[in-house]
């Protein structure tokens, strides 16, 4: 009985001393000030008796704490290397489990919690990194290195630097696919003792809804005489740190977008013309006009597109039209598109207010060391003829709003005061695939009733189809358009000038291609960018895809 | 004593009623590349995680049929793309083509016509 005892305690002592693999993060140097640099490491540790050749993770970190510097991958020679980033996402940990336990919250991810597992939060970014090696990777590998600013906590919102960084999840495997098991270390990583950092550092808050792409914005401050004395882009987390500015100074600042942002031809879209269509058949409206569907006068300025300072009449919603449609008007127009940005920007508090009969982009601030408050500013953005606000900030002071919203025409139904912004959604199918012919056919299928409009974006790879031809079935009186606006990218819809048509139910579009090779499938050679519709009402449709 | 080995026998005759096929591993086909192979019954697998340009995919299916192959956004989970296939029982080697895509982490899922999950991998377009 002794001998069984003994050999059941050895069996046991092996098993609890065989144990799992890890990911350690750590600083790599000591930061005690405000402006240090914080250099990190993230780092494979090997618990067990299995092979690494996978290693994958997440990890967020408190933006409005660090700001993103510079990488260094570690990676092996011969592996490759990926990193990932997401502004304004924090991890939702499995209920009831480890937190530490980092296969489990890796499928927790993968598998279980869908959308659930990252909710929107503005002080965090997430980071993801991929290491795959065909060779094993050694313990003690690092995976990367990082470079983080340290931050101001005043006015962030934090007291202290406590679980700055914390590693969300862990995907590590073997060549052949098996999952290894894996904890992290620690379960998050805080600063102390950082000193400096006070009221002297001027904060610029950006203010968009284009919160995933703050980083394509940038901030110059000017003197009195128009002088640059700041210039700079705006972090993850859209703040910019600026130095150097005097107290009792009055400057003025300003945001502009990057005109080779990725996503402008996304910016303005068959709602803005739904949107001002439905104000040029009210019989336009000034700052002070009565009669207008829009909600705020801003939206005055930057429905004008053709840019003749006469506020939104029917030049512009034709003007909105031909664009959407790939017609060359013969205007030159300011519509936000690939290439081309008309910038607003003004102090929040009093963006788009109207002051005798003008709308304001006020821009003036003055630094006083008696008023913390004043080393920070919120700066609002907003771009020409985006007047339903889907890249442009939403204005917030009261005397920007239109009190007497009217309804303006018996040939459309935009209801008086309806807001620019009400949103349904509404299921619709987009699925490609090879026909009997071996084209690639992709329909877009949608039993959404009542739309007026409609909009497609959509990519494709055109090193592997070419587009042949686009088959509407929209119904008989609905306007349809698609243009391609370079190769490999095709904008569809269809729109109502009337607002009494509307969109056929079934498969009212369909895009046949011609493959420039043999293809047996079509996997992630058709992705879809702006899917959206209007209502006659002028409430917008976004589509969501099973 | 007698009990004991009563039970022992009892034990030792139910083991040996159970169905062979219970322990047998799945069958692995040895044409796929050991790099797509899939043990189990059903999935999905790509041939690497981080992909430029397009990638070998293997989709195991337990019977003929439609099935949809669909590309999500790596964090918000929304649909960027989606193909339907008319896939066989067993190893369906195919590609996916990410040029078109923008680099950033997504994840590759499996379901049935009807939107049942089969199976689930990330991967990085880099």
């Amino acid at each position: 009985m002794k001998k069984i005892l003994v050999l059941l305690v050895s069996v046991l002592f092996t098993l609890s001393s065989f144990g799992q693999s890890s990911i350690d993060y750590s600083p790599v140097n000591t930061v005690t000030q405000v402006g240090d640099t914080l250099i990190m490491k993230f780092q494979y540790f090997k618990g067990d008796g299995n092979s690494l050749n996978l290693g994958q993770f997440d990890f967020e970190y408190n933006n409005k704490l660090l700001s993103y510097i510079s990488h260094e991958s570690q990676a092996p020679n011969g592996a490759s290397f990926a990193r990932n980033n997401w502004t304004g996402y924090q991890y939702v940990p499995k209920a009831n489990s480890d937190e530490d336990d980092m296969d489990v919250q890796y499928v927790w991810w993968r598998d279980e919690a869908g959308s659930a597992s990252y909710i929107g939060s503005a002080d965090w970014s997430v980071e993801r990194i991929t290491v795959q090696s065909a060779s094993a990777l050694e313990n003690g590998q690092e995976f990367i290195k990082y470079q983080f600013k340290i931050k101001d906590k005043f006015n962030s919102g934090y007291d202290n630097y406590n679980n700055i960084i914390k590693v969300n999840w862990a995907n590590y495997q073997e060549s052949n696919g098996t999952q290894i098991q894996a904890i992290k270390s620690p379960s998050a990583q805080s600063l102390s003792g950082i000193e400096g950092g006070n009221a002297g550092a001027f904060v610029i808050n950006l203010k968009t809804p284009n919160t995933d792409n703050y980083t394509d914005y940038n901030y110059t401050i000017l003197d009195s005489n128009g002088n640059s004395v700041a210039t700079g882009n705006f972090d993850e987390s859209g703040q910019a740190s600026v130095s150097g500015l005097e107290n009792n100074v009055t400057y003025t600042a300003e945001a502009n977008l990057k005109e080779d942002a990725t996503y402008l031809d996304n910016v303005v879209t068959v709602s803005d013309l739904a949107l001002v269509f439905a104000e040029a058949i009210g019989a336009g409206s000034g700052p002070s006009g009565g009669s207008t569907t829009f909600d705020y006068f801003i939206q005055d300025i930057m429905g004008d597109v053709v840019g003749d300072n006469n506020g939104v009449d029917f030049q512009d919603s034709y003007e909105i039209l031909a664009y959407l449609q790939g017609v060359t008007s013969g205007n030159t127009n300011l519509i936000t598109q690939d290439g081309q940005t008309e910038d607003y920007s003004g102090i929040e508090s009093t963006y788009g207010a109207v002051a005798n009969d003008v709308v304001t982009f006020a821009k003036s601030f003055t630094p006083l060391d008696s008023d913390a408050t004043s080393k920070t500013i919120d700066l609002a953005h907003g771009l020409r003829g985006d007047v339903n606000f889907s890249h442009s900030w939403e204005p917030t002071v009261s005397s920007g709003e239109k009190a007497t919203s009217a309804q303006s025409s018996a040939r459309m139904s935009m209801s008086v005061g309806s807001k620019f912004n009400n949103t349904e959604n509404a299921n619709i199918d987009l699925i490609s695939e090879i026909n009997s012919e071996g084209q690639v056919v992709f329909s877009i299928n949608s039993d959404v009733e009542g739309m007026v409009g409609s909009q497609f974006n959509i990519v494709y790879d055109p090193n592997v189809i070419e587009l042949e031809n686009v088959i509407f079935d929209t119904g008989n009186t609905m306007t349809n358009f698609s243009n391609v606006i370079q190769d490999g990218y095709v904008r569809i819809g269809s729109f109502d000038q009337e607002f009494e048509s509307t969109v056929k139910q079934g498969t009212p579009y369909k895009l046949i291609f011609t493959p420039l090779e043999t293809i047996d499938n079509t996997s992630g050679l058709i992705s879809f960018r702006v899917k959206e519709g209007v209502k006659a009402d002028g409430t917008k449709i976004n589509f969501i895809i099973q | 004593m007698k009990k004991l080995l009563l039970l022992l026998l009892t034990f030792t005759i139910l083991i040996g009623c159970v169905k062979d096929d219970e322990f047998l591993e799945p069958i692995i086909n040895e044409e796929i590349p050991q790099s797509l192979q899939i043990k189990e019954l059903i999935g999905i697998k790509l041939e690497n995680t981080i992909v430029t340009d397009r990638v070998a995919m293997n989709v195991k299916l337990p019977l003929d049929g439609k099935y949809r192959i669909k590309i999500r956004h790596g964090l918000n989970n929304e649909l960027v793309s989606q193909e339907m296939i008319e896939g066989e029982a067993g190893d369906n080697l195919l590609r996916v083509y990410v040029a078109s895509l923008d680099k950033s982490g997504y994840m590759i899922q499996l379901t049935d016509e009807f939107h049942n999950i089969l199976g689930n991998q990330s991967f990085v377009v880099n």
